[in-house]
């Protein structure tokens, strides 16, 4: 066996590679970004704070961006909730047909489901055609840079995550327990409401946070299908870094948007830990 | 037992569902065999001209800068995951809590902030517009894939397998090498792709750390999206539409010998 020198001899040797990538290429330029947000002019100052606090601009930004982070994760929960019941009730063959529909989005670039978004809703898109012929829209324009835009399309970004976060969850709960309730007399509603829906709260609150925390930092679908009202976090950090140069604020935008990052991330770990994102969230 | 009405609703409810989750996917795919100059949906004909399209447009450079990217990334994630997974699994340390809190930090942190700040840091010390700029950027996400699909395996592995080697005579480090990585390699695999399609996908970090010299593969469809919205992009979607499918394959045939291996 080996003693206890050695032993934390060979942790140290294994965890070496992790800790001098993570200390140089996460912690330390996250240091310095967060450093650039409180100075000025080579001194420490919270300068760049007040701006955020007194410009109407940030603090939209910021509303919206939780607004819409809200939305998404309520409807997903929402819409996902029944598919990921299905896919965990199913026989075996259904459940990986399930799995396959809903695994295969997930796994694909979220340009390439953003573009197709554009593609629909746009004025002479599939969905203008639809709506004309139903005889409910008579001149076509585009549904592009609305936030109902938006929302459809972070929705359908987000929802593969949620419905793998709650399937996760729901293989847990003891079968048996569904027919006990009903052999007690339980309706199936009453079933689902006192046993089932309690049980899949894990699901529930890990879906929710893994989509809300990806939902508030998400760039690439608000940008496309959002027009400037619909600017969220993200964005505004892209465009002072890269058009404004503006990296004092950059940093101090990035800053707010670490901190509710890192605030969910802190619930999830208590509740959860590192090993419930198996599977793989990204 | 499930009800009959239950199951109805909970059907209707899942074909709602996946059709807003499919749609839109094979939207895409056919409007990229269009033979249209448009993005005509449904299209009048079908032809191959996007995808030559994507060929005379000199996208292939993209593809190359990709599979350069993400194969190193794979691999570097692999290099870092694998100890630390051991180290994980079979050691308890003190600050382990924090560590793992680390690898989960790095999965939750947004990509914005990932871009700017390894660009303010990368670009003094010379690393900014650089293949190992970027294949360090994407590493940081690419490990706790690498970690998160070994931990299980590692967690649910027979350890005599290894200490029955030790006995006939072979080191810790033999046994290792020729029992224990054998049955992990599906999971260290699975890993591997998780990080290579993180990285194949990822845009803002590529964007800042390599954009303004190369143009990666979502950084070059980002352009196109913005510009206009031609079917070449359809079509380059059409090829990773293909590539998910790939790793999906992949992902199932290791997980399929993972099953089968001696647990």
């Amino acid at each position: 066996m080996t003693g206890r020198r050695e032993e934390r001899w060979i942790v140290f040797a294994l965890l070496l590679p992790a800790l001098v990538l993570y200390g140089a290429c996460f912690i330390w330029p996250t240091g310095v970004l967060l450093s650039r947000s409180v100075t000025e002019a080579g001194e420490l100052s919270l300068v760049n704070y007040r701006e955020l606090l007194e410009t109407p601009l940030y603090l939209g930004v910021i509303w919206t961006t939780l607004r819409i982070s809200v939305v998404t994760t309520v409807v997903c929960l929402v819409i996902g909730y029944p598919v990921a019941m299905l896919m965990e009730r199913a026989g075996p063959r259904a459940r990986i047909l399930l799995l396959l529909a809903v695994t295969v989005p997930y796994w694909l670039d979220y340009i390439v489901r953003t573009y197709s978004w554009m593609v629909l809703l746009g004025r002479y898109g599939f969905v203008n055609q639809v709506l004309m012929w139903l005889g409910l829209v008579d001149v076509p324009y585009s549904h592009l840079s609305s936030e109902l835009a938006v929302l459809v399309g972070t929705i359908q970004v987000m929802l593969p995550l949620m419905i793998l976060a709650l399937f996760a969850a729901m293989t847990r709960i003891d079968r048996t327990l569904m027919d006990a309730a009903a052999a007690h007399g339980a309706s199936a509603w009453r079933a689902f409401r006192t046993v089932y829906l309690p049980l899949s709260m894990p699901g529930v609150i890990a879906g929710a946070l893994l989509t809300f925390v990806n939902t508030v930092g998400f760039y690439i679908t608000p940008a496309l299908l959002g027009g400037p009202r619909q600017t969220m976090i993200s964005q505004s950090i892209e465009t002072l870094a890269a058009k404004l140069f503006d990296w004092p604020m950059a940093a101090t935008v990035s800053v707010v948007l670490l901190v509710i990052s890192l605030a969910i991330l802190v619930v999830f770990n208590r509740f959860f830990g590192l090993e419930r994102l198996a599977g793989g969230d990204r | 037992m499930i009800s009959r009405t239950e199951a109805r609703v909970l059907w209707f409810c899942a074909t709602v569902a996946l059709f807003y989750l499919l749609f839109p996917v094979v939207v895409v795919m056919t409007v990229s065999f269009s033979s249209s100059k448009f993005l005509d949906f449904p299209p009048p004909g079908y032809s191959l001209q996007w995808y030559r399209a994507l060929l005379d447009e000199g996208w292939l450079s993209s593809y190359w800068i990709t599979f350069q990217v993400g194969t190193l990334t794979a691999l570097f994630s692999t290099l870092v995951g694998v100890p630390a997974a051991f180290a994980l699994a079979r050691y308890d340390f003190p600050f382990r809590r924090s560590f793992e809190a680390l690898l989960l930090a790095a999965i939750i942190v947004p990509p914005i902030i990932k871009a700017i700040s390894l660009y303010l840091f990368f670009a003094p010390i010379g690393l900014a517009n650089t293949v190992l700029g970027l294949v360090l950027g994407h590493t940081v996400t690419g490990v706790p894939y690498v970690v998160i699909n070994l931990l299980a395996t590692l967690k649910g592995y027979d350890r005599d397998l290894e200490r029955a080697a030790q006995a006939h005579g072979a080191t810790p480090l033999q046994a290792i090498r020729t029992v224990t990585l054998p049955v992990l390699a599906p999971s260290v695999l699975v890993g591997a792709v998780f990080a290579f399609l993180q990285s194949a996908q990822e845009l803002l970090v590529a964007l800042f750390l390599l954009g303004t010299v190369e143009k990666p593969l979502a950084v070059r469809m980002w352009e196109g999206v913005r510009i206009s919205l031609s079917p070449t992009i359809a079509a380059a979607s059409g090829t990773l539409v293909v590539l998910a499918l790939a790793a999906l394959a992949v992902v199932a045939l290791a997980l399929r010998s993972r099953r089968r291996a001696p647990a």
